[in-house]
């Protein structure tokens, strides 16, 4: 399990963003248009989710905040500053992001090993390094593993890995692509546990996804993406909440609120099995 | 980088060029090639690099072409400056080396770059190379362009852990390949095992020749441009060997 004290309170100001996109576009090398005139700003301890289908634009618009695309029209702006005049490398240090497909970043001849390599590059202390490793194994059910080869593990497990080794450096933005694919009920639960703690140190998290059910109780700030714009923007109740706004992005609404909708209800949904009970047994 | 690997894509064209049969156009990237590898001339190799060009200009793929070439541009250069130091030969014969070198690569990638691997393998079938050599060279060519970008999905992971690609000494930049070539090599392993399941479980090898749905025919068009490339290849036979040209 996850404890507290593993994460440093972000030192950030609260009032300016820390994500901020101007009338951004981006075009592809082959002329293709993937995103179309993005406006957004994102507070600390913001949790956001960002929905579509296939192809809407949603990892390319993540690649943009820590600097491994750069728009084609507007600006991005991270902490302030312009993601334009900096590397991804340098960016990476506060933005974590956590790929979709975990087999195109392990290399590493031990688990171990692969956690260290970005501590690293980051120019962390051997110590720290050492610290550091010990808790994304402890953390995510790894230790057994360390000396072993990360090719050889499960695709749950190099996944968990994937998220382990960007949390070891403790970036104040996390963003995760598809976090939930190929994960149990338990490491979902840990998962959405490790996201609200980081919350809590009034740090990000975005999360590009495709599991309405794993979003829901985290209640995030939801937009929805089609064609390489972001066609809906608002809280969960609002977007995943109205089946019309869901559905006009070809989205599943969760089941709570499906039920929710036959069972009549008003807004606000239940978020949790256990609200749903005690709105049944009128508690 | 990504600029460069989209030249390697492949995408379907619908010019007169890409409407001829793909043995013509085999024809007619190894005869500029055959008289390229035979050519002395600085002039009669600028020729044919201008011939190719044309075709390409014809085919509409200007901006592939150039993409793909950028490389073979610099591997000219090299070959021309390595001559040019260490060869005995006379300077001329440096800069033919390096002509010679991009007219010969220039005029396979016309042919790679205006064939889909569907009418790769049809060409193939119809030299009765085995079915299975066929296969394996059909899937190499598919996976050139999905290997690049391949490549630029983990080179992006790893600057995301803070790899810089583009700092440090030459040894350092070498080291820094591994973490990019580590992953590129398990995925294309575990592609091709998947792959090799996907086409067993599709009845890969029931049938010990199998027979194609669509079959190579000539056309009119295809007739008059063999005819017009024997031609011209007999005239760029006789220009090498019989008309003294720079």
């Amino acid at each position: 399990m996850i404890s507290k004290d593993m994460f440093t309170v972000n030192p950030e100001g609260f009032s300016n963003p820390v994500v901020e996109f101007e009338r951004v576009d981006f075009s592809h090398s082959n002329g293709t248009i993937a995103l179309r005139d993005i406006n957004f700003q994102i507070y600390p301890s913001e949790l956001v989710a960002i929905l579509g289908t296939n192809g809407a634009g949603k990892s390319t618009l993540v690649r943009h905040i820590n600097g491994l695309l750069k728009p084609t029209h507007g600006k991005v702006r991270v902490f302030g500053e312009d993601t334009s005049s900096t590397t991804a490398a340098t960016l990476s240090k506060r933005v974590g992001i956590v790929f979709q497909n975990p087999n195109n970043q392990l290399f590493a001849q031990t688990v171990s090993k692969e956690i260290e390599f970005a501590l690293k590059n980051f120019g962390f202390g051997d110590d720290l390094v050492r610290e550091r490793v010990r808790w994304a194994l402890d953390s995510f059910s790894l230790s057994q593993y360390s000396e072993r080869s990360p090719m050889e593990l499960s695709g749950g497990e190099k996944k968990r890995l994937c998220i382990a080794l960007v949390l070891a450096w403790n970036p104040d933005i996390l963003i995760l692509d598809e976090p939930t694919v190929g994960q149990d009920s338990e490491q979902k639960e840990n998962l959405s546990l490790i996201i609200r703690q980081f919350l809590d140190q009034k740090k990000n998290v975005i999360l590009v996804t495709h599991d309405v059910e794993f979003i829901w109780p985290l209640q995030p700030r939801t937009m929805l993406m089609s064609g390489g714009s972001i066609i809906v923007d608002g809280s969960s109740q609002e977007v995943l909440g109205n089946p019309r706004v869901s559905q006009s992005a070809r989205i599943t609404v969760p089941q709570l609120v499906d039920f929710s909708i036959r069972s009549g209800w008003q807004m606000p949904f239940p978020v949790s099995t256990e609200e749903a009970n005690a709105r049944i047994h009128g508690t | 980088m990504q600029w460069i690997a989209s030249g390697f894509l492949f995408v379907r064209g619908n010019t007169p060029y890409h409407r001829l049969d793909p043995r013509v156009r085999l024809a007619v990237s190894l005869c500029i090639f055959t008289v390229s590898l035979l050519s002395q001339s600085i002039l009669f190799l600028s020729a044919l690099i201008v011939l190719t060009i044309s075709i390409v200009a014809v085919a509409k793929i200007i901006k592939r072409f150039a993409r793909s070439m950028i490389f073979t541009a610099a591997i000219s250069l090299i070959a021309f400056v390595l001559n040019f130091y260490y060869s005995p030969g006379s300077p001329h014969q440096a800069v033919v080396f390096g002509v010679r070198l991009f007219a010969v690569i220039s005029s396979t990638s016309l042919f790679f770059l205006t064939t889909t691997p569907d009418e790769l393998e049809q060409v193939m079938k119809w030299f009765r190379l085995p079915p299975d050599f066929i296969m394996i060279f059909v899937v190499a060519v598919r996976f050139v362009p999905v290997l690049m970008l391949d490549a630029l999905q983990i080179m992006d992971a790893q600057r995301a852990r803070g790899l810089e690609f583009d700092k440090g000494s030459f040894v350092k930049r070498l080291r820094n390949t591994i973490p990019v070539l580590v992953p590129l090599i398990a995925v294309a392993l575990n592609r091709s095992l998947d792959l090799a399941e996907a086409m067993d479980s599709r009845a890969y090898g029931a049938v010990r020749n199998p027979t194609s749905l669509y079959k190579l025919s000539f056309q009119k068009r295809d007739y008059v441009v063999s005819l017009i490339l024997g031609v011209g290849f007999a005239i760029g036979i006789y220009v090498t060997f019989f008309v003294p040209l720079i």
